[in-house]
């Protein structure tokens, strides 16, 4: 058993442009956000920051560690 | 201000739970752990006949059909001209000055239903969840949805997709929300268009049935008919479909066996947990159990007839229930005049003063002896109208 809330493909994520960062929706109202940065250096945790729970993110870190541009859902 | 009114009327609103976006319309962004009340201009003075919550906003509908709205409004979901967050009830215009009849609130989108039967949207469109069929980020002003020309008589909204049924017995779906699982699970077969569509576009599968009512969870769908079937459709991550197969791309009926045989006459659904309400008055749940979702405690040491949580089991404490809620993990009802918590509780949402999940149904203690009317749900956060017990005044 995992504590993840959720497993969540990175393609099921919102992209900003301007903070360089994905968002999925919280159940709590706030959104788990994971930089493009984060990913770039294999983190996989998308955190809310109003509460405990946390998001797997599934991606191919391959892609992002070699700094290619993922398209944005 | 409002408050002696409101004392002779009787009649009060609260809100409690997760606060991040100023939701709960009391001015600040607090989480409430206990129900609170709006210090001015307390909603309950405006004969309120709907509470809505989306993802961190909250829409009341009043008995004139006008629209009090608070809480996060980044992409323009409160319908207010703007996108800035309030923390207190403000009057929405509403789409060009008509009466509403009925609203959905969506993860960051809000649905609009007027006396017409006309649909409006607002909020984000990232998703096509405006329904519109432009290339429009978002809209702070309600948009006609224009290509839905038949009158629409129920709605319902989810993360990013949107359900409503007409009064001819169709139902239409837009918003791209379940496309890239769709696309994922069907793989090599095509997504439906229905799953796809920026515009509302008619669901298959439900010619030979009269669909009555509309709801939605985060990814997937919900249609009650007049015979009283339950039909669902999407995801199925969580066992909420009651099938085993990972997705739905059409609606399938939940077999009658399942709820005790009856028809339903009523269902709700949270992100991915289910509850439905049958003609005899029994209650059922199912889907996500993780954090006391069906209300109904999962160790059969206990109970000692204790269900799978993706196949439908009857939640003790329920029977008769007049109006269920859901939040995105949490619930609130009421039954027998008592208003009644269960589920995910981090945030305070189930309103008993701890973050402790409530894994059953049980009363909200500050609202004891507190009569009430009306319940809503946003995804972290709860709302109830209640009137004073002994008050002359009833439900107005």
């Amino acid at each position: 058993m995992s504590v993840f809330h959720d497993e969540v493909e990175i393609e099921d994520f919102e992209y900003d442009e301007e903070t360089e960062t994905y968002y999925f929706p919280c159940p709590c109202g706030d959104r788990f956000a994971i930089t493009k940065e984060d990913l770039e250096n294999g983190e996989e945790v998308a955190t809310c920051p109003s509460c405990s729970l946390i998001v797997r993110v599934i991606y191919d870190k391959e892609e992002f560690m070699s700094g290619e541009i993922v398209e944005a859902p | 201000m409002a408050a002696g009114s409101l004392a002779s009327e009787g009649l009060r609103f609260f809100a409690w739970g997760a606060n991040s976006h100023g939701q709960l319309g009391q001015g600040h962004r607090q989480d409430r752990v206990e129900p609170g009340q709006v210090e001015e201009g307390d909603p309950a003075g405006r004969a309120l006949r709907r509470l809505a919550g989306g993802g961190g906003h909250s829409v009341l509908l009043t008995g004139a059909g006008q629209l009090l709205v608070c809480g996060q409004n980044h992409r323009g979901q409160l319908g207010l001209g703007h996108t800035r967050e309030v923390t207190t009830f403000h009057l929405c215009p509403g789409p060009g000055g008509q009466a509403v009849e009925q609203v959905a609130c969506g993860w960051d989108f809000t649905l609009l239903l007027t006396d017409r039967g006309t649909l409006y949207s607002c909020g984000s469109n990232a998703f096509g969840q405006l329904g519109v069929g432009r290339p429009l980020a978002d809209s702070a002003e309600p948009l006609q949805i224009q290509s839905l020309s038949e009158r629409v008589v129920g709605l319902a909204a989810g993360l990013r997709h949107a359900l409503a049924v007409t009064g001819s017995g169709h139902v239409f779906q837009w918003g791209t929300g379940l496309a890239a699982q769709a696309k994922r699970a069907l793989c090599p077969n095509p997504v439906p268009a229905h799953l796809n569509a920026w515009e509302p576009c008619l669901v298959p599968g439900l010619d030979h049935v009269a669909p009555r009512g509309v709801a939605a969870g985060a990814y997937h769908c919900v249609c009650l008919t007049a015979g009283g079937d339950v039909f669902l459709w999407g995801s199925n991550k969580h066992k909420q479909l009651c099938v085993s197969l990972p997705f739905l791309p059409l609606p399938r009926c939940v077999d009658r066996a399942l709820l005790g045989g009856g028809p339903a006459t009523a269902v709700w659904s949270g992100w991915t947990h289910l509850v439905a309400r049958t003609d005899s008055g029994r209650v059922f749940s199912w889907g996500r159990a993780d954090y006391g979702q069906l209300g109904r405690p999962g160790d059969p040491s206990e109970t000692g007839r204790s269900q799978p949580a993706g196949v439908p089991a009857e939640v003790d404490g329920l029977a008769g229930a007049t109006e269920i809620a859901c939040g995105s993990e949490h619930n609130l009802a009421i039954v027998g005049g008592r208003l009644l918590s269960w589920g995910w509780n981090e945030h305070g949402m189930c309103g008993n003063g701890t973050e402790v999940n409530v894994s059953q149904p049980q009363p909200i203690p500050a609202l004891r002896g507190a009569g009430p009317l009306l319940i809503g749900c946003g995804a972290g956060h709860s709302m109830a109208l209640c009137e004073r017990r002994g008050a002359p005044a009833g439900r107005p």
